[in-house]
């Protein structure tokens, strides 16, 4: 456990000397909110702010968004480009000669990267409530983060999965871009679930997409849940993600040349 | 401690023409060709041995380092170290051994080194007891105590190598491999590294593995010599013997006062001649040493001269010239 604490200290005080940029990178969901998705929402419900879209009317989808921006700032991270271009420029060489896996490495920076992001989720969320005096149960706003956070984890799982096929790829940039924007779709993150069709909302609850995004949110907004489902679904999807990087890693080693040594 | 039976490692390299067409032709249907880098090699080395791993570039001895550390997989073969299989990658032998690469930093760049030892000392599980006086020790032997809480990126390279060898002996491994660790040093900062080399070796007795291009680095450290060419062990034997494969020569230097016209004299020896005609180098067998320059003293304008064994430099630039001598020994 001393050597995990040990490397997440590391990985906070890179952070530090980075700071400008994760403070960045973090606060970037807030203009995507205020800029695009405020922007667009008014622009789409003008005149009709009563109305409703799919049972939204233009406050509601406005509190839907606010939460998603807070909801994914824990389950989605960075996209997996590291991974892949330490593999490819030969940098994972320490961690294979180290007591100290390349899985736990990444592993500990994904928990220390994680807490400062919940820390920044959590002062925007109590923010948010206290100004905009919106409802919150502390119940269920407990449930949706600790959702959130095993989304995060399938979130690290499915990205230290493509950043390994840097052992086969070249460039897994594309690929990384790719799982991000479908994710986003399929998560909620663009549109509430509600709007797509039914027999497609079916299928997406058997997959992990709703629990990073819709699911949460619909916690903190006070609808009723199937939390063990949600759980137990993304759980699976984490074991076999989890599973399948494994394999991918002992496959991958064969074909590591340590290029540049 | 080593045992290596049959070793051998083979890369599959893509193949493209050069050009648009050629990236084009590749995208559609891939070439590949095997490269073997390492032919099958026999290796026996034993506990607290320094070897000196020769060889030009792509010769293959990264290679053999590479699956002596476990980073790559052999493609084939029986290879042992410290009773392990590195490409198992055991912790028992993760603990045991230690990787320096000269061209690539195992510090974190942009924290200072103390924050990067004091994570290794975790990783290897160094109480902290003994974690403290080895720093003490290697910082003072090294002498890098005033860089150890500045940021590595601003360490000039000759620190940087001194705080990486540092980084790879906190936990005192049982075989320490060094891949060109004076690579792009000046003068005296490679020897400072070779002399703390020596100094470590002879307080804790690791196994040392060591390539270096530096020949320097080899004399100054090196009991045994393993040559490497074109992924074929061509020579293992100590320094000595392999000082002494082109012969039992000497070579002898001398500077003379004014241009040399006529040097018919020196052909048979081997020389090389300094740009102005008034330097020469060359190589005599050590029975006709005494004839030699005796004559040269005798009937040239001589102002100074040496003489020395044949530099081991030497001997590889003519092996790897000539690598038809070696079937001979």
């Amino acid at each position: 456990m001393a050597k995990w604490f040990q490397c997440m200290k590391v990985v906070w005080s890179n952070l530090m000397v980075y700071k400008t940029n994760f403070i960045l990178q973090s606060i970037s969901p807030l203009f995507v909110f205020l800029f695009i998705k405020a922007s667009l929402w008014t622009a789409i419900y003008k005149g009709a702010e009563r109305v409703e879209i799919g049972g939204y009317d233009l406050n509601q989808m406005l509190t839907y968004h606010l939460w998603i921006m807070v909801v994914t700032l824990i389950s989605i991270g960075a996209i997996s480009q590291d991974l892949s271009q330490d593999i490819r420029l030969g940098r994972i060489t320490a961690y294979l000669i180290y007591p100290f896996s390349l899985f736990e490495f990444h592993f500990s920076g994904f928990l220390a990267r994680q807490s400062v992001k919940l820390a920044i989720a959590l002062f925007t969320l109590f923010g948010v409530v206290l100004a905009l005096k919106l409802p919150l149960s502390v119940t269920s706003g407990g449930w949706a983060i600790l959702l959130a956070l095993w989304a995060g984890l399938f979130w690290f799982f499915l990205n230290y999965f493509f950043g390994l096929l840097g052992f086969w790829l070249e460039e897994t940039w594309t690929l990384g871009v790719m799982s991000q924007v479908i994710t986003y779709f399929l998560s909620g993150a663009i549109i509430p679930l509600e709007l797509y069709p039914l027999w497609m909302q079916k299928i997406l609850f058997f997959t992990p997409f709703p629990y990073i995004g819709f699911v949460p949110v619909k916690l903190i907004m006070g609808s009723e849940v199937a939390l063990a489902q949600a759980f137990a679904v993304l759980t699976l999807w984490i074991a076999f993600i989890a599973l399948c990087g494994y394999g991918l890693y002992k496959r991958g080693l064969r074909l590591y040349t340590a290029a540049g040594m | 401690m080593i045992h290596a039976q049959g070793v051998f490692k083979e890369f599959r390299l893509y193949k493209k023409e050069a050009g648009f067409k050629g990236s084009l032709k590749a995208f559609f249907s891939r070439q590949f060709e095997i490269k073997r880098a390492i032919a099958p090699l026999d290796l026996e080395i034993q506990r607290g041995e320094i070897i000196g791993l020769l060889g030009p570039n792509g010769a293959g001895k990264t290679t053999l380092m590479k699956m002596l550390t476990g980073i790559i997989v052999p493609s084939g073969g029986r290879l042992s170290v410290l009773g392990c299989e590195p490409a198992q990658r055991l912790k028992y032998f993760r603990q045991r051994i230690a990787l320096v690469m000269g061209q690539k930093s195992q510090l974190w760049w942009d924290l200072p080194a103390m924050d990067s030892f004091l994570l290794i000392q975790k990783y290897y599980e160094i109480p902290p007891k003994a974690f403290k006086d080895r720093v003490e020790e290697l910082s003072d032997l090294l002498r890098v105590s005033a860089y150890l809480n500045v940021h590595v990126r601003k360490l000039s390279l000759g620190e940087r190598m001194k705080v990486e060898l540092m980084a790879s002996l906190l936990h005192e491994p049982e075989v320490l491999f060094l891949d060109e660790p004076t690579i792009g040093l000046d003068l005296l900062s490679q020897k400072n590294i070779r002399d703390f080399l020596f100094q470590y070796h002879q307080k804790r007795n690791p196994t040392l593995i060591l390539t270096s291009h530096y020949m320097a680095d080899i004399e100054a450290l090196a009991q045994r010599v393993v040559l490497i060419i074109e992924g074929h062990k061509r020579f293992d034997g100590s320094i000595n013997k392999f000082e002494n494969l082109l012969g039992h020569n000497k070579t002898l230097n001398f500077t003379f006062a004014q241009q040399i016209k006529e040097f018919n004299f020196f052909s048979p020896y081997s020389p090389r001649w300094n740009a102005g005609g008034k330097a020469v180098e060359i190589t005599v067998p050590e029975g006709e040493l005494r004839q030699v320059a005796s004559h040269i003293l005798a009937q040239y304008p001589v102002t100074d001269f040496s003489t020395q064994k044949t530099p081991i430099e030497r001997v590889l630039e003519t092996l790897l010239n000539s690598p038809e001598l070696l079937k001979e020994t």
